[in-house]
């Protein structure tokens, strides 16, 4: 980890290249915009667990659950008539907050092996649920109709600068978090919880909060992602990829920092973009091979990489440093 | 009554494989704190190489458990040494991620080899039943318990008898003391962690007979591996066969009372209230 606030200068990249991502609807691709939206998506995903599970240390295996819920509010609000996009990405963070809330009070109890169990469970669960209630389409899915804005029809690019709001929003909260007390607190919760609490802060309402933050995250993506697809059922919408993707990103970035995220989604999509188009039979065991690979040789993240310079020492190091 | 009955036989019969393969992930849980997310891959690697066995050489399924059992401790072995040992003290992070990559990339073999079809493993005695006071037994499946429990007893006189088992076990209360008594410990891991692939490798085995499978079945028997180790405890024979049983049990219940379709919702549910109300299981000791 790189300080609580991260490299100052990461993140002024990182501020740049948002700037830069609004300039991607330019070239008039459908192509570039569906990949380039793919990474604002998986960026924020990856934001929203770097909250929970970078900054506070609670490693989530379900985070997935909270964009699955976030996509299901904006698809429900759309078949009873609601197609404002705006107002589906606030429901869809609304009710993943509030569904971070009531599960995180029983759940955040728990720690290491055990929550990472708890969360893994509950996303499955919720996809089991929804599967076999008729209300959310069970197993054949929603299919909403063409968003709105402020009541007018708008083109079909609208879902791309909507993704872009969202991540921008989960960059910019990430960075508020980590330099507010609530930062602070996450992260003495992460080093030692018990010290933590001895200090005055109460661990359960702040782990709770966090949790809520990273729901949020998740639960803005959803909702876009279900008008950029213009269909959701439970498969797509608790996919084992939106669950692992995120954390992968923010591995391969940096947990626990504000720039990580977002580098970790290009580079991981561009990975994941080539081993498609070169190798689409073995595109899973590759994809399996780079993350066997970052997790030996880059546990700390490429932003860790960048900072220590001497990196090959540091594959070294890192290779031993677990070992028996 | 009678259904009642047949919904409890069932639901042994069921726990019985359920322990099995929650036997060996249990093991690598509570000896070496690491969750192997790639556990329910190794089952189906267990299962396809019986189907193979079977469809190439007709070989039965029952005699092909030593086969799967070696050929995925050899792997396990390997895996260990070459992979895992790198992190096994690393945070939860590291080896839930490490465990999940490896899972992709085996199950990507899979589907090289075996594709995405189901397969089944059907015998000449495959539909033959018992018949004890109108509780139909399955004879397959009474077999596969049978078994389970055998190996599941051979573990257990294993860990308990021998050097090695003995070694095993102070390495799992205490690396350092264990260190010092002269165990080494990097060998101990491998041995327990190819254990716990040659189990399952035994329990894809027995799967391939009573049930058909595909790449993705992995899944679910990760997740039943889960529970059952949440519910009996870890680390410990007696556990994983506890666990199983309660398991198989609440699971047939739960799909004949509750419906087929919330079978693993309401086995999460169970899990997740467990976990919050007894995070050391039901007959668990503590661990970290």
């Amino acid at each position: 980890m790189i300080g609580i606030a991260g490299n100052r200068v990461a993140i002024l990249v990182a501020a740049l290249a948002m700037l830069a991502l609004l300039f991607v609807p330019l070239a008039k691709s459908d192509y570039t915009n569906a990949l380039f939206r793919g990474i604002l998506m998986y960026g924020a995903m990856s934001y929203g667990w770097n909250v929970i599970g970078g900054y506070t240390g609670y490693v989530s295996f379900g985070n997935v659950v909270f964009f699955g819920i976030g996509a299901y509010a904006a698809a429900l609000l759309a078949t009873h008539g609601i197609t404002d996009i705006g107002l589906s990405i606030v429901a869809a963070m609304v009710a993943a907050a509030l569904f971070a809330v009531v599960l995180g009070i029983p759940v955040l109890r728990l720690q290491g092996h055990y929550f990472g169990i708890a969360t893994l469970s509950i996303a499955l669960a919720a996809q089991d649920l929804i599967s076999n209630i008729d209300a959310f389409g069970a197993t054949n899915g929603l299919s909403p109709k063409a968003a709105t804005l402020f009541g007018a029809a708008v083109p079909y690019v609208v879902t791309y600068y909507a993704m872009w709001v969202v991540c921008a929003l989960a960059l910019a909260g990430t960075y508020a978090v980590s330099r507010s007390r609530l930062g602070y607190a996450l992260v003495a919760i992460r080093e030692n919880e018990g010290a933590a609490a001895v200090l005055g802060i109460n661990p359960t309402k702040y782990k709770v909060i966090a949790w809520a933050i990273s729901g949020m995250m998740g639960g803005g993506a959803g909702a876009v992602f279900v008008y950029a697809n213009s269909y959701i059922d439970p498969a797509t919408a608790f996919a084992v990829d939106n669950n692992v993707f995120p954390i992968v990103m923010a591995l391969l970035g940096g947990v626990g920092t504000v720039a990580g995220p977002l580098l970790g989604a290009f580079i991981l999509t561009a990975i994941n973009e080539t081993l498609w188009n070169h190798f689409p039979f073995i595109h899973t065991l590759f994809f399996g091979a780079v993350i066997v690979i970052v997790v030996l040789f880059l546990p700390r993240g490429l932003l860790a990489l960048i900072a220590a310079r001497r990196s090959w020492s540091l594959y070294v190091q890192h290779l031993r440093a677990y070992r028996v | 009554m009678q259904l009642f009955f047949q919904d409890l036989v069932n639901g042994i019969l069921t726990g019985g494989i359920l322990a099995l393969v929650a036997l060996g992930f249990s093991l690598v849980w509570g000896i070496m704190n690491i969750i192997n997310l790639a556990h329910g891959t190794f089952i189906m690697l267990g299962a396809y190489v019986t189907y193979q066995l079977f469809v190439s050489f007709h070989l039965d399924p029952f005699l092909c458990i030593p086969i799967a059992f070696v050929v995925l401790f050899a792997l396990g072995y390997v895996t260990q040494l070459s992979i895992i040992n790198y992190v096994v003290r690393a945070p939860v992070l590291t080896t839930f991620l490490l465990t999940f990559g490896l899972s992709l990339l085996l199950e990507n073999v899979i589907l090289l080899i075996w594709t995405g079809d189901t397969r089944s493993v059907t015998t000449g005695y495959s539909g033959a039943h018992l018949d004890v006071g109108g509780i139909t037994i399955p004879l397959v499946k009474l077999l596969t318990l049978v078994i389970a429990l055998a190996i599941g007893g051979l573990t257990q006189l294993w860990l308990a008898r021998t050097k090695l088992g003995r070694a095993i076990r102070a390495t799992s209360m205490d690396v350092g003391a264990a260190q010092l008594t002269g165990v080494r410990v990097a060998h101990v891991y491998a041995i327990v962690f190819a254990l716990s692939a040659g189990l399952a490798g035994a329990a894809g085995s027995l799967i391939s007979v009573s049930y058909a499978f595909s790449p993705s079945s992995a899944t679910p028997f990760l997740i039943k591996g889960f529970i059952v180790c949440v519910l009996g405890g870890l680390g410990s024979v007696q556990g994983a066969l506890v666990g199983g049983l309660v398991y198989g049990i609440v699971e047939t219940f739960a799909s004949q009372y509750i419906g087929a379709g919330y079978a693993d919702a309401v086995a999460l549910a169970v899990l997740l209230v467990i976990l919050v109300f007894r995070p050391t299981g039901i007959m668990g000791r503590a661990t970290a």
